[in-house]
Parts: C-alpha cells; sequence; structure tokens
C-alpha cells in the first residue's frame, strides 16, 4: 500500500460547493493508476493533494502509510516527482542546470549531479552532447516535456505525478512519449498517478483507470473492467462515444 | 564656437570635478533606490494589499516637480547641500525600480511558480533561483531608467548648493552666458547617455543566452559586463577625489573658514565675490564659496542655521519676504527696522550698506515710451489694457509685486506671462512682451535701450543691499566688519549696473569682475 486517499473532500469555497467528494482510492507499488474524466471533474485537485500543493478540507491522504499532513510539504515534494502540462522549465538555465535543480534541492554533490544528468538524458533520449548546454526556449515542446520528465525522475522518486503531461503535444508526438513512458516505468519501476481527459490516452499508459466525474469517483478498475463491465451510466457513456466514433471512421475507408 | 572652447579649457578641473560630483550623486541616489526598492517591490509582490498602497505612495513622489521637491526637503531636512538632493534623488529613483521589480515577477508564468514549487522549493529558494533571476532583466531596466532620470534632476540640486553640473547651468542662466550653460548640460547629457550604455550592457549580461562553443568569449564576459555600472560608479567616486583644484576653495586650505554664500543671480555673484574677496585679502580666513543658492528663503534659512555665515539681503526683500511686515517707503526707516529684528529674532547682523538702490522698476523700451509719452508708471495706465506684461513669478507673488502695483496705480495689463527673471530684458528688447520688471540695477537696461519708468506714487520699496552676517561669527573675527567697510557705500546704480553688464553681455566671469573692481581707483 503506496499511496492511499480515504474519504478526501475539497472544497475552495468553505464547503458550499465540493471540486472533491468522498474519494478512496489506492495505488500500489510499481503500478500506473490514471485519474480520468473532463475538465472540471476534480482530477487535477485530487492529484495535486498527493504532494500538498492543495490541502485537503476533509480526509485522510496517507505516503508510504504516513499521513502527509504529517510531512513538511517542501520535503515531501522533494520526493515525489512532478510532470505538468504546463511543462514549467526554468527558461533562464540549461537543460542541465533544469535538472540539476531537482538534485541540488536534495543536496547532492556537483559530480553527482552531472553524471546523474547524462544517465537522465539518455533514459529519456535525448543526446546529453547535444542538448545538455541548451536553454529550453531552443527545444520543442516534445523535448521539453521529457527534459519535464527528466527532471521529475532526477532524483529516483519512488512516485511520480503526472498531470496532463503531453495535454499540450501533437497526437504523434504523444504517442511516442507515451510508449517511452511505459518504457522508462519498466526501467526504474517507479509508480505513477496520472491525470488525463483523454480516454486513448488512458487505455494507452494504465494500470488501472480511476473515472472520477463531478468530484465523485465513479468507477476504479483495470481496462478491461472499466470497459466491458462499466458500473455506472456516466462510464458506459464515456466509453461508447470514442467506441461509436472509430466505427464511423471506419465505414469511411 | 572658439570661444566656447576657451571657456572648456580653463575651466576643465572644474568640469572634471563636477562631473564627479554629479556622478556620485546620481549613483549614490541610484544605489539606494536600488538597496531600498527591489525590497520593498519584493515585499509589494507578495502581499497584495501592500502593492496598492506601495505603488500609490512612490507614484505620488513622482508627481511633485523636483523643484517643489528640493524646496520641500530642504524644510523637512533643515538643510542645504548634498543630504537633501541626495533624498529626494533616491524617492524619485524608487518609483521605476519598484514598479519594474513588481512587473518582473508578476510577469513569470504561473507555470514556472507551480515547477518550482512541485519540485519541492521554499518561497526563498524559488525566489532566489527562480523568480529573481527571471525579473532581473525587468529590474535593470527599471534601475537604468532611474539612473537617467536622477542624471537630469541632479541638475536642478545646485539650487540647493549640492554641487555637480546644475551649478554652471545655473550661473550660466543666471549670468546669460550661454557658454556656460552648454558646459554643464553637454557632460550631462554625455553622463545620461554613458550611464544608459553601461546600464542597458548589463541589462543584456543578465539575459539569460544559452553557451555555445562560438560565443564562449561573450558567454564568459558576462559577468563583467554585469558589475559595469559598479565599476563606473567606482571610477565615478575616484575622479572627485583626483579632480583639479575645486574654483570655490580658496588656495589656502589652512585657517578657520567663513562661509560666503549668494543667490541666483548675477548681481548676488558679484557681491558674494566681493565680500569673498575682500576678506581673503583682508584677514587670515579661509573663504568658502556656496554660491548660487535657489532663492531668498534658501539663503536666508542656510545662514540663519549657520549653514553659511554671510551674504548679501535687500532691505526690502528682507523686510516683506522674511519679516512679513508692509513695506516702507524711507530707507533709513526700513533698514533700521530690519537691522533691529534680525538681531533680535536671528542672531544676524546688517552691516553698512553697498550703496545702490536695486529696486523693482517697472520697465518699457525707450522707443515706445517716445511713441506714447511715457514717463512714469501712471502715464502708463490708459495703455495698459492693450500690454503684454512679462514679469518674474516671485513679483507676480510678491505684496510689493504686481499685486500692490495694481491697487496703488490701478494698472491692469491685458495679458502676464511669467518670465524668467535672466530672460526678461531680452524678451522685451525682442518685442515678445511691453513691459517688465526691471531691476533698477541691472546693465541690461542700458545695453537694450531700456526705460525704467519713474515710480511716481513711491510705490516701490528701498532695496538697498547690505551684507548681512552671523553676530556669532562677527564676534569672534570683528575683522570681517571692518574688511567688509571698506566697500560700504562706494557702490552706487551706476557703479552696480556696469559691473553687472560686464558679466551679462561683455561674458566674464564674476571673479575677475569683482577682482578688477577691487583693483580699481580708490
Amino acid at each position: 500500500m503506496m499511496v492511499k486517499l480515504e474519504h478526501v473532500y475539497k472544497s475552495f469555497d468553505r464547503g458550499k460547493s465540493f471540486a472533491v467528494q468522498d474519494i478512496s482510492l489506492e495505488v500500489r507499488e510499481g503500478e500506473t493508476v490514471v485519474l480520468l474524466g473532463k475538465s472540471g471533474c476534480g482530477k487535477t485537485t485530487t492529484l495535486r493533494m498527493i504532494n500538498r500543493l492543495v490541502e485537503p478540507t476533509k480526509g485522510l491522504i496517507e505516503v508510504d502509510g504516513r499521513d502527509v499532513r504529517t510531512r513538511d510539504p517542501v520535503m515531501l515534494r522533494r520526493s515525489i516527482g512532478y510532470v505538468f502540462q504546463g511543462i514549467g522549465l526554468f527558461p533562464h538555465l540549461t537543460v542541465e542546470k533544469n535538472i540539476r535543480t531537482s538534485l541540488s534541492l536534495l543536496g547532492w554533490s556537483k559530480s553527482r549531479q552531472k553524471q546523474r544528468v547524462r544517465q537522465l538524458l539518455d533514459l529519456v533520449e535525448l543526446d546529453p552532447d547535444e542538448y545538455a548546454n541548451r536553454l529550453p526556449r531552443e527545444l520543442s515542446g516534445g523535448q521539453q516535456q521529457r527534459v519535464g520528465v527528466a527532471r521529475a525522475l532526477a532524483g529516483s522518486p519512488k512516485y511520480l505525478l503526472m498531470d496532463e503531461p503531453f495535454g499540450a503535444l501533437d497526437a504523434i508526438t504523444r504517442d511516442l512519449l507515451q510508449q517511452q513512458l511505459l518504457e522508462i516505468q519498466r526501467k526504474v519501476g517507479v509508480t505513477v498517478v496520472f491525470v488525463t481527459h483523454d480516454i486513448f490516452e488512458a487505455l494507452n499508459v494504465a494500470s488501472r483507470i480511476a473515472v472520477l466525474n463531478q468530484g465523485r469517483l465513479e468507477q476504479i478498475g483495470t481496462k478491461e473492467e472499466i470497459v466491458n463491465e462499466p458500473q455506472t451510466e456516466f462510464v458506459r457513456e464515456i466509453f461508447a462515444k470514442p467506441a461509436g466514433q472509430l466505427r464511423r471512421y471506419r465505414s469511411l475507408l | 564656437m572658439n570661444q566656447f572652447w576657451n571657456v572648456v579649457i580653463e575651466r576643465f578641473p572644474e568640469v572634471v570635478t563636477r562631473t564627479g560630483e554629479h556622478f556620485i550623486l546620481t549613483g549614490l541616489s541610484t544605489l539606494i533606490a536600488t538597496l531600498v526598492g527591489i525590497p520593498l517591490g519584493i515585499i509589494a509582490y507578495r502581499t497584495r494589499l501592500l502593492r496598492h498602497l506601495l505603488v500609490a505612495i512612490v507614484n505620488l513622489f513622482q508627481t511633485i516637480p523636483s523643484l517643489a521637491m528640493l524646496a520641500i526637503l530642504l524644510v523637512l531636512l533643515g538643510k542645504i547641500g548634498f543630504a537633501p538632493a541626495l533624498v529626494a534623488l533616491v524617492l524619485y529613483a524608487l518609483l521605476p525600480i519598484v514598479r519594474n521589480t513588481i512587473t518582473g515577477l508578476n510577469e513569470i508564468s504561473a507555470d514556472i511558480n507551480e515547477a518550482g514549487k512541485g519540485i519541492g522549493m521554499t518561497d526563498g529558494q524559488l525566489l532566489w533561483r527562480v523568480q529573481l533571476p527571471l525579473a532581473l532583466p525587468v529590474i535593470m531596466a527599471g534601475i537604468r531608467t532611474a539612473a537617467v532620470v536622477c542624471v537630469g534632476i541632479a541638475t536642478l540640486s545646485a539650487f540647493i548648493g549640492a554641487g555637480g553640473l546644475g551649478q554652471f547651468i545655473n550661473r550660466g542662466l543666471a549670468t546669460y552666458n550661454m557658454n556656460l550653460i552648454l558646459l554643464g548640460a553637454i557632460p550631462a547629457a554625455m553622463l545620461a547617455m554613458v550611464v544608459d550604455g553601461c546600464l542597458s550592457l548589463s541589462e543584456r549580461a543578465v539575459e539569460p543566452t544559452p553557451f555555445t562553443e562560438r560565443h564562449k568569449l561573450r558567454y564568459r564576459l558576462k559577468p563583467a559586463f554585469a558589475i559595469l555600472p559598479f565599476i563606473l560608479f567606482v571610477s565615478g567616486m575616484l575622479l572627485v577625489l583626483i579632480g583639479g583644484a575645486r574654483d570655490d576653495t580658496s588656495p589656502s586650505s589652512s585657517g578657520e573658514a567663513v562661509t560666503v554664500g549668494c543667490k541666483n543671480f548675477t548681481e548676488q555673484l558679484i557681491l558674494g565675490e566681493l565680500m569673498a574677496q575682500l576678506i581673503e585679502a583682508h584677514t587670515e580666513l579661509r573663504v568658502e564659496r556656496r554660491f548660487n543658492l535657489g532663492g531668498t528663503m534658501i539663503c536666508h534659512n542656510a545662514l540663519a542655521r549657520g549653514e553659511i555665515d554671510i551674504y548679501s539681503e535687500y532691505t526690502g526683500t528682507a523686510l516683506t519676504a522674511i519679516l512679513k511686515e508692509p513695506a516702507t517707503i524711507n530707507p533709513k526707516v526700513a533698514y533700521a527696522r530690519v537691522a533691529r529684528v534680525y538681531k533680535r529674532r536671528y542672531d544676524l547682523i546688517w552691516l553698512k550698506p553697498f550703496g545702490f538702490n536695486n529696486t523693482y522698476t517697472v520697465t518699457v523700451r525707450q522707443l515706445d515710451a517716445k511713441k506714447h509719452n511715457w514717463n512714469t508708471i501712471s502715464d502708463l495706465v490708459p495703455d495698459a489694457r492693450k500690454l503684454h506684461a512679462g514679469f518674474t513669478s516671485e513679483f507676480m507673488e510678491r505684496e510689493d509685486g504686481y499685486r500692490g502695483l495694481k491697487q496703488v496705480y490701478g494698472l491692469t495689463f491685458g495679458k502676464i506671462s511669467d518670465l524668467e527673471a535672466s530672460l526678461m530684458y531680452q524678451a522685451l528688447a525682442q518685442r515678445q512682451v511691453d513691459v517688465i520688471c526691471g531691476f533698477a540695477t541691472d546693465g541690461r537696461i542700458a545695453a537694450y535701450n531700456l526705460l525704467p519708468l519713474e515710480d511716481d506714487k513711491a510705490f516701490f520699496p528701498p532695496y538697498y543691499a547690505a551684507p548681512v552676517v552671523r553676530q556669532e561669527i562677527l564676534e569672534r573675527h570683528p575683522e570681517i566688519r571692518s574688511a567688509l567697510a571698506l566697500i560700504a557705500g562706494r557702490i552706487d546704480d551706476a557703479i552696480m549696473q556696469q559691473l553687472n553688464y560686464r558679466v551679462d553681455q561683455g561674458h566674464m566671469d564674476t571673479r575677475s569682475v569683482a577682482r578688477d573692481f577691487l583693483r580699481g581707483p580708490k
């Protein structure tokens, strides 16, 4: 039992309405749990509560069996990798220094930092000799996001939180990075919580999918369980629509 | 043009000194404003409530005209010289720096802040490692604006005796000497450009650029460019320290000093020189000249506080502007009155008057006077509505100026413009105005064929000039009294007009005009 949410609520307006309502779920070691839902369903808020970028209004969140409220938020965040759609590379620092920032926060020595940067760039398939000294603005969107992933993985965290990390990329690059992510995960064995609104992306990367709607958890399970045995009307509908689209697409050929 | 180069060569050591002073004033105020402004900007950025308040306050400083600001600070700090000028400049420099710090920090995208927080930076780490470096080019631009604004405004601080290049400009304006104005204005403009250039270099140096083998050298030199302004500041200070002889201190640097002041127009500069040279010649004292102070109140307050020891004042001015009493027509009564009250109230002593009466006159062109048969001010009354008057701002506001004139003579001019004292004679001669409030002893009255009309209702009070000295210094050094007595009663209206003329039209410097007069037949 690695990450655990128990009856978690979050309200941004002192209880008038809830962005997250009564969500309970568990993320097991080495798996990728996808939080799937439309925008505004509470999936990002749920993710951000795990590394205390947002504090829950009610409920319990545990990481490694410890209540996150008992941990210093800064130290907690350093131990968890975080990647989001905005990427957020520091524009004034080179690729190498961007990645080293995470490591220097962890107190690594300079020589170890440099070594690790080469390893990480190899891992995300960017040639260190070519890219280490570039500024973020000299990279393509896909390359930037790979650096973002490298930075998040720098300190070998057990967990990686990913908030629509590939949302701003074109379909081909997105697909490529999804494959890379699966490979990286196989290599380093990190546990991932992944937020997306894209059903195909969810099916692509997930070990298990948690479907969220209006702040509530509709269903959590493997792809097969979700697709074949939808437990609510909402879940059935969101998977029915792309299936219909696919049929129409085929009929055009 | 040739003449200008002569002036440059002749005054070069002083130009160096003044430029250095200007530099220190500008550099130091920008430095202080930076050290104060950036933290203020950071605080404002972090607390929204404070942001509006702070920006409103620094904005307010900007709206106060520079000269008014200097005057206000003069009163608040109770001092002339470097300190109030520095404070004023710091207040002006604050706005661009605070505003740009806030803007620079605000412009950082939410994503970057989110990323910093997300990878586990504390607020302080986020500020130092991410936010400040990213905002730095914008902050540097603010510092650059501030520095250039300061170079400009610093020229005004010469009005309160803070030195700098404004001193040339002031003296040039006061004595109507274009060469002197240029001597201050050109180095000031060059200084502004150098400061702007250096700061824009360092602004570009703090901008992030990638490291490439081709631009290796440029990349390595970036830190050097970034600290260029600092190097410039230090070299400016050195310039002042090694800068040539200061013209305002006498050559002999030993012995006790007495400080002579004066206001910022030709006659005052000549009287100041005369008194200074007499004291230098006939006593053992060293003379410090704090000339060109921007007006009666500044001189008077400086004297009352002991920042200067002597300056020359006019009986009429003392009576109305300082003692706030009604003007007295009888010259002897006026002198007795100011002498008595000054001693009792301020411990200041009026010495014997120089002799001339520099009263206001209503002055017109001789040609017009002949044509319309104007001899007295009363003659002007029927035609006044058709005339355009050019008066100094001081004359407009004084009881013994236009307000009283209007009442006593029933004068109403068609149009009145505020004019600078040094420009109004020329404006009259060139027919841009028809009437001015000339001074009886101004050399330009004769030079431009102007005519002071007779004050037939004896409205203008007497303005006999005399040295005013601090009692304390007079008791310690009674020899000052006897030295100054040497020219008491020896300068009548005609002589004063001549002396003024030599400076205003002959473009001689006040020092040699005074020296020639003192050497002349006695």
